[in-house]
């Protein structure tokens, strides 16, 4: 295989409109996705002593965006962080959702069924509408929830990333979860 | 000793669970409540759904979305020229 020189000046027409969608896919803000990639093309310019000739430059410029978007999702969260008794479970946000007398659901909220999915919403619209209903969580959730499951980042990492305790990340997945299952149904999900 | 728990409890339980293994106890416990609250059943599966459907949007939106503007492509190269 022929090793791989970094070409910087070919960067922005060769990978910048994939680099500009990945990061959109990610923040769903068209400014913050360009400055994203922006801070990509000029982190590579300065470690471009630490390029590996055998990965390839594409890869590499991927892994330096994914770094700061990591970074974004961390800055999001530490703008709007809740102090940590307000983090702690059966808080105001749970309480809407749970009997706060018995735990069991209350019966506004209870899951209703979600067999029909497919037919309440096609597929393009289901995401739409999960990506509306991911940008109205608090900031913190939505943080948490996309770290772990859109990049896949295990809880002992983005604890460390956003330093939280193993209880505090639980407690804002569980109401990540909870907030955006609320969301999908109010916008037609399950109720066909 | 098993113990019954609520569903807010279990609920807890099934998002903590791509994470750790559940101990003996809270695992036996879920598994019982879970038995007899079909409420649960169904946030036991859609809060796997949830997950699956986040890193489809996205991946799907990887590939489908708009491409950088002339304006964004144009500030960017005067941006890298000056720090280049």
């Amino acid at each position: 295989m022929t090793p791989s020189v970094p070409n910087p000046a070919q960067w922005l027409d060769r990978y910048g409109d994939e680099l500009f969608r990945f990061a959109l896919s990610r923040v769903s803000d068209t400014t913050v996705a360009e400055e994203l990639v922006q801070e990509t093309f000029l982190s590579a310019l300065d470690g471009l002593a630490t390029f590996r000739a055998e990965a390839s430059e594409r890869t590499w410029l991927f892994v330096i965006l994914r770094r700061k978007i990591i970074d974004h999702y961390r800055r999001q969260a530490r703008s709007t962080r809740v102090g940590l008794e307000e983090v702690e479970a059966g808080g105001p946000t749970e309480a809407d959702f749970f009997n706060p007398e018995n735990g069991h659901w209350t019966n506004a909220q209870a899951p209703v069924s979600w067999l029909n999915a497919d037919a309440a919403l096609e597929q393009q619209e289901l995401h739409e509408v999960l990506a509306r209903c991911q940008a109205r969580l608090p900031a913190q959730q939505s943080a948490v929830f996309a770290m772990r499951f859109v990049e896949e980042l295990s809880a002992e990492e983005i604890c460390q990333e956003l330093g939280l305790t193993a209880s505090n990340y639980w407690v804002l997945v569980h109401r990540a979860k909870l907030q955006l299952r609320r969301c999908l149904e109010k916008h037609g999900l399950g109720k066909n | 000793m098993l113990r019954l728990i609520t569903c807010q409890n279990a609920t807890r339980l099934l998002d903590q669970r791509p994470d750790r293994a559940l101990p003996w106890g809270p695992r036996a416990s879920l598994w019982v409540h879970l038995r007899y609250c079909p409420y649960c059943q169904r946030y036991a599966k859609q809060t796997v759904l949830l997950a699956e459907w986040a890193k489809a949007a996205a991946t799907t939106r990887e590939h489908s979305g708009p491409t950088l503007s002339a304006a964004a492509k144009q500030r960017m190269r005067e941006r890298l020229a000056a720090g280049g």
